[in-house]
């Protein structure tokens, strides 16, 4: 492929400009805050147009592109570094794109004032370089560098506050956690190059269309592969990190729970579908993995206080259904499009969601919605207006683009031979239904003054552990208004564009769906209209919005879940079905006590001990060849005669 | 037209005849001198570079001008100039004595070019002679203590021995070939093979360029010239006549290339000692300067890798590290002559803080001492690449390995030289440059990064140069 192929230049632009525009920052403008903006704007705006360019170019081609040139050639090893664009990685492209320079416009008023907004400008255009590499790899390698890439770009927005030591926790766990999968999916990556010798993403699911891979290695290594999709999409047992990056600026948790960073684990599954496909044992685990991260994060959704965090939950468990809707796709022999489906709408509503949060919290400097409520956020029309689009987006109402991802994935459910886990989906749309309203709703009917809920929720969020700590002050902190540069306060249509733009996204969305999957599969199969479970769906999601209505809505609601009713459960739920005791305790029994302890003791011991004793010795040889040295002329002399003569000796002997 | 062929040293010869008339002052006029020096020695390089590939024979055939003399005649020019570059301000010698100081520094120069012209054994010696005699002269002119009467007179014994190891063993090469011609020379060896007469003077022959290279066992002038002289001799002598010691020792090494196994290994042997012994006592040293000599004995050690091999690509990349040595090593003495400028000795602690009082110095002294300590992409990386390349397709599997160590070994004193400058903090003044200073600066910081990473251009020049000799 001749590298200087314009499609080739254009992907190499998307990738690098932000890269460009992160250095130059960081290194020359970071103390000047709207050059930096400015720089990071213009990097985001020509990625815009690049992807939405490549969008329309290749419109209607479902042909895949492979662009390709060699990066490192070695005598056997071949690792090409170039770009794959079909369908799939396009419409991301186009996704990610959109999303990131929305949210870089919305930051423009979220961040107003903050002193850190040039080095906050340079980490979102690290982000979006190595988001939009990611999606636009051809190799799994070269997509492997940028997933960490996400991963580092993440730590530094999540603890961006990094003077508020919650924030700078929330980005160490982040990053140590995700770690933990990556290790399972670099695992992945060695055991297939070592046994099939190739990480081409076009290749590898070629072949196991082919059934040219063994069985025993496609299973082990989508499992494993697996293992990193669970971190970066926040999957049971490895989701705690995803709370508790709430810590981040909201523009970034808008960001990172959208459409990008999570969506990047469900992208990869998306992106090897076929792959995973040919693997029943290993979808069918996906299938269950995803299932009960899905209760456990709607059941915690339902307790949760801080209104990002029910958001981060609510992330969570969307993220569980696009893997249970690819996976039951898998089983059943489906396509890919519902879940991807699910993850486009879901991009478009969560960036939604967050940026309405943001806008309540910048306002009301609380992340509490019951403190928003009380200061009379339903007075705030437009983040309102929007909010509850978003919600219903979530809750899966018609007409909005959550009802028709969802219907799609639970009709992929439905076909499995096990109603199990379509029972499993529609529990989970009840709950994510009652958990969402149970937001809008005490965000619009605040009790009045003198009702005794205040009393419960009136006190600063201090139960959940850790985050929510502190954040008016931080944040408050963080909008020092007028501080430098900064005149005047921010500007309001900066936060209210993205708002509005998303929230026609998530109207018209729903209505691209036969668009989308012509788009995507070159073909668009007629789906035959499954009555009961439509009638089921929408009924049990109007059910759940009926019963938030009842505990929190209505004029004598008494704002006390119907959980209340079974406090061993809500207890149970409050504390995240104890996920984080388990990984603390994980830590210090097996982790420290265990490892920890045994390789410190290798280190001192024997690592340390070695390399002193060699340290030491060098010391020591230098010292005793240092009387050589002396200042007695003649012996230095006679050193050097002896050693010629010895020279000399050698020679004539040595013949 | 051959008057034109011997034009650099010609030039160098009147320049020193100028510098003579102003020794004769009867007031020193420190900054005129200085001044005057400087521009002579700034025409001088141009001279030198317009004398770049000149060819031709002069003075009954003893005297060859050919590409791979030109080139290191463009080198000492070169180091003239850096070095009385640094010399504005010379606090360690008696402002009478300045004159003195560059009179003595040219007629070395001139020495030393005529030493990478001769190709004859007597040219060779009075060249080594001017050249030498110029040093002595210039070592004990340090003013104050007596320390460096001390390292005058240690240089000059060991001078003078090594003197006479090297006429014993011209003698024994004139007596087996009954020539004193380099190319009548190389053209009987053969027929000495048979017998070590051969191979024993071509040894003792080489001593007096092992003693200006500093190589085992003919080091031991060097820690204590470094700390004993003033700062701008030890430049010129760690740089300029390191760069004229290896262009001799090339010459001379080819001449025993048939003699193959046993004169290379006696080569490997000098060139593992002297490696391992230069970077161990290095590590204990405090004194920057005498650091700096141990290290010149490691990197001599280097160099003798690349002689050894007797192949175009070995003595090209030696040819190409002495040209990057004489920028890295006059990179860290000009650091320390700006450091310390009211003349002093340097300890290593006492860098302390260097990074807050001037960030350009700093940067100059990290970017010169990665560079000797081999780290990419600096030309030094670049230099002991090349060399342990070549060796390595020799065969001299375990001379690059210990080479290898060596490199790490020697990371030690120079990180602790980073340590110092970055990481310990002083309060201390901050230091002042002035502009063409800086310029210098920012000059030698870019030739150590560029002709690392394209180091092409001047490796072909020096394998060119290298086909001259072959």
């Amino acid at each position: 492929m001749p590298a200087l192929d314009p499609l080739f230049v254009l992907c190499a632009a998307c990738v690098i400009l932000p890269l460009l525009a992160f250095g130059g920052i960081m290194i020359f403008t970071w103390r000047r805050p709207f050059l930096s903006l400015g720089i990071s704007l213009a990097a985001s705006t020509a990625c815009l147009i690049i992807a939405w360019y490549i969008f329309w170019q290749r419109w209607g081609d479902p042909t895949p592109l492979v662009l390709n040139v060699d990066w490192l050639v070695s005598d056997l090893v071949r690792v090409p570094f170039g770009f794959l664009l079909d369908p799939v990685s396009q419409l991301m492209l186009v996704l990610v794109a959109t999303i990131s320079f929305l949210i870089q416009i919305y930051s423009i008023g979220y961040m107003w004032g903050d002193p850190g907004f040039g080095r906050y400008y340079a980490d979102l255009s690290l982000f979006a370089m190595a988001m939009l590499g990611l999606v636009i790899s051809s190799g799994l390698l070269q997509l492997f560098i940028c997933w960490e890439l996400v991963g580092l770009a993440s730590y530094l927005l999540i603890g961006f506050w990094y003077e508020k030591f919650s924030a700078s926790e929330a980005g160490k766990k982040a990053f140590v956690v995700t770690r933990f999968g990556d290790i399972f999916f670099f695992m992945g990556l060695a055991i297939l190059v070592i046994f099939y010798g190739s990480l081409d993403i076009a290749a590898i699911n070629a072949a196991a269309v082919a059934q040219k891979m063994e069985p025993w290695l496609l299973t082990t290594c989508a499992l494993l592969i697996f293992g990193g999709i669970c971190g970066k999409s926040a999957q049971f047992p490895i989701h705690v990190w995803l709370p508790d990056a709430m810590e981040g600026p909201t523009p970034v948790s808008a960001l990172l729970h959208s459409a990008t960073m999570v969506a990047a684990g469900v992208y990869l599954l998306t992106r090897l579908f076929p792959f995973f496909a040919a693997s029943p044992p290993a979808m069918t685990y996906i299938l269950a993995v995803a299932s009960l991260t899905y209760v456990l994060s709607s059941t915690v959704g339902m307790v949760a206080r801080d209104i990002k965090q029910v958001w981060a939950y609510s992330t969570i468990s969307q993220l569980a259904m696009m893997a249970m809707g690819l996976a039951a796709a898998g089983l059943a022999h489906g396509t890919l499009f519902a879940g991807y489906f699910h993850l486009t709408t879901h991009a478009g509503f969560k960036a939604l969601l967050f940026l309405c949060a943001g806008a309540f919290i910048h306002h009301y400097g609380t992340n509490s919605f019951f403190m928003m409520s009380k200061g009379g956020a339903r007075h705030l029309t437009i983040p309102m207006v929007t909010v509850t689009i978003g919600a219903l987006a979530l809750a899966g109402i018609f007409p909005f683009s959550g009802f028709f991802s969802k219907e799609l994935i639970l009709g992929n459910l439905w076909h499995l031979d096990n109603k199990l886990w379509v029972s499993i989906g529609l529990l989970g749309a009840f709950l994510t239904a009652y958990y969402t309203f149970r937001v809008i709703f005490v965000l619009l009917f605040p009790r009045p003054e003198d009702h005794p809920a205040w009393d419960k929720y009136h006190e600063p969020l201090a139960g959940g552990h850790g985050h929510g700590h502190g954040h008016e002050e931080e944040e408050a902190h963080g909008h020092g208004h007028g501080a430098g540069p900064f005149s005047g306060h921010a500007p309001e249509w900066a936060i209210n564009l993205p708002l509005i733009i998303l929230a026609g996204v998530t109207l018209v969305l729903g209505f691209l769906q036969g668009t989308l999957e012509r788009f995507l599969l070159g073909e668009s199969h007629p789906h035959e209209m499954n009555y009961l479970l439509l009638v089921l769906a929408v009924g049990l999601a109007l059910a759940g919005i009926g019963l938030a209505w009842w505990d929190w809505g209505r004029k004598g609601a008494s704002w006390e879940g119907f959980l209340s009713k079974v406090p061993a459960l809500e207890h149970f739920f409050i504390q995240k079905w104890y996920m984080d005791h388990f990984w603390r305790w994980f830590l210090n029994a097996v982790i420290y006590n265990l490892f920890s302890k045994t390789f410190t003791y290798n280190d001192r011991r024997v690592v340390d001990g070695g390399v002193d004793a060699v340290a030491l010795g060098c010391i020591g040889s230098g010292r005793f060849l240092s009387f050589l040295q002396t200042a007695l002329l003649q012996l230095n002399l006679l050193f050097m005669v002896l050693v010629l003569a010895g020279v000399g000796i050698y020679l004539l002997m040595g013949r | 037209m051959s008057v034109l062929q011997f034009g650099v040293e010609l030039y160098y010869l009147v320049m020193a005849l100028v510098l003579f008339f102003l020794t004769l002052r009867r007031e020193p006029q420190a900054a005129q001198d200085h001044r005057i020096a400087f521009t002579l020695s700034t025409v001088g390089v141009v001279v030198a570079l317009l004398c770049l590939t000149q060819q031709g024979e002069l003075f009954f055939r003893s005297y060859r001008v050919d590409l791979f003399s030109q080139i290191f005649k463009l080198a000492l020019a070169l180091g003239l100039f850096l070095v009385l570059a640094i010399s504005r301000n010379l606090p360690s010698i008696e402002e009478r004595n300045h004159a003195e100081f560059y009179l003595f520094l040219t007629t070395c120069t001139v020495g030393m070019m005529m030493l990478v012209s001769a190709v004859e054994l007597l040219t060779i010696y009075v060249a080594l002679e001017l050249s030498s005699y110029s040093l002595y002269i210039l070592v004990p002119l340090r003013r104050g203590d007596d320390i460096d009467v001390e390292a005058g007179v240690k240089y000059l014994f060991f001078g003078a021995v090594s003197s006479c190891f090297m006429l014993f063993g011209l003698s024994y090469i004139f007596g087996a070939t009954h020539s004193t011609y380099l190319s009548d020379i190389m053209a009987r060896m053969p027929e000495l093979v048979a017998s070590p007469i051969g191979v024993v003077g071509l040894i003792l022959a080489m001593a007096g360029f092992f003693f200006k290279l500093s190589i085992f066992p003919f080091h031991f002038w060097a820690p204590d010239v470094y700390q004993g002289g003033a700062h701008q001799v030890v430049t010129f002598i760690a740089t300029a006549s390191k760069a004229a010691a290896v262009a001799l020792l090339i010459r001379l090494a080819v001449l025993g290339a048939q003699y193959g196994y046993h004169f290379t290994q006696i080569l490997v042997f000098l060139s593992i000692i002297s490696m391992t012994l230069g970077n161990l006592v290095a590590i204990i040293q405090k004194d920057f300067k005498r650091m700096l000599a141990y290290s010149s004995i490691a990197h001599a050690g280097y160099v003798l890798i690349g002689i050894l091999t007797l192949q175009e690509t070995g003595l090209a990349s030696s040819i190409y590290y002495a040209l990057a040595y004489l920028v890295m090593n006059f990179t860290v003495f000009m650091v320390l002559t700006q450091v310390a400028q009211d003349g002093r000795d340097l300890k290593i602690a006492e860098l302390a803080g260097l990074y807050h009082r001037s960030p350009l110095l700093s940067m100059s002294l990290i970017l010169g001492i990665f560079a000797l300590a081999g780290v990419p992409p600096s030309i030094g990386f670049t230099g002991k690449l090349f060399l342990f390349t070549s060796a390595m397709n020799q065969g001299y599997f375990w001379l690059v390995l210990i080479g290898a160590v060596n490199g790490t070994l020697s990371l030690y004193f120079y990180l602790r030289v980073v340590y110092a400058a970055y990481f310990v903090d002083a309060k201390l003044p901050p230091i002042y440059l002035s502009p063409p200073m800086r310029a210098l600066n920012y000059a030698l910081c870019a030739t150590i990064l560029y002709f690392g990473v394209a180091p092409n251009s001047i490796m072909e020049l020096a394998r060119a140069a290298v086909r001259a000799v072959l």
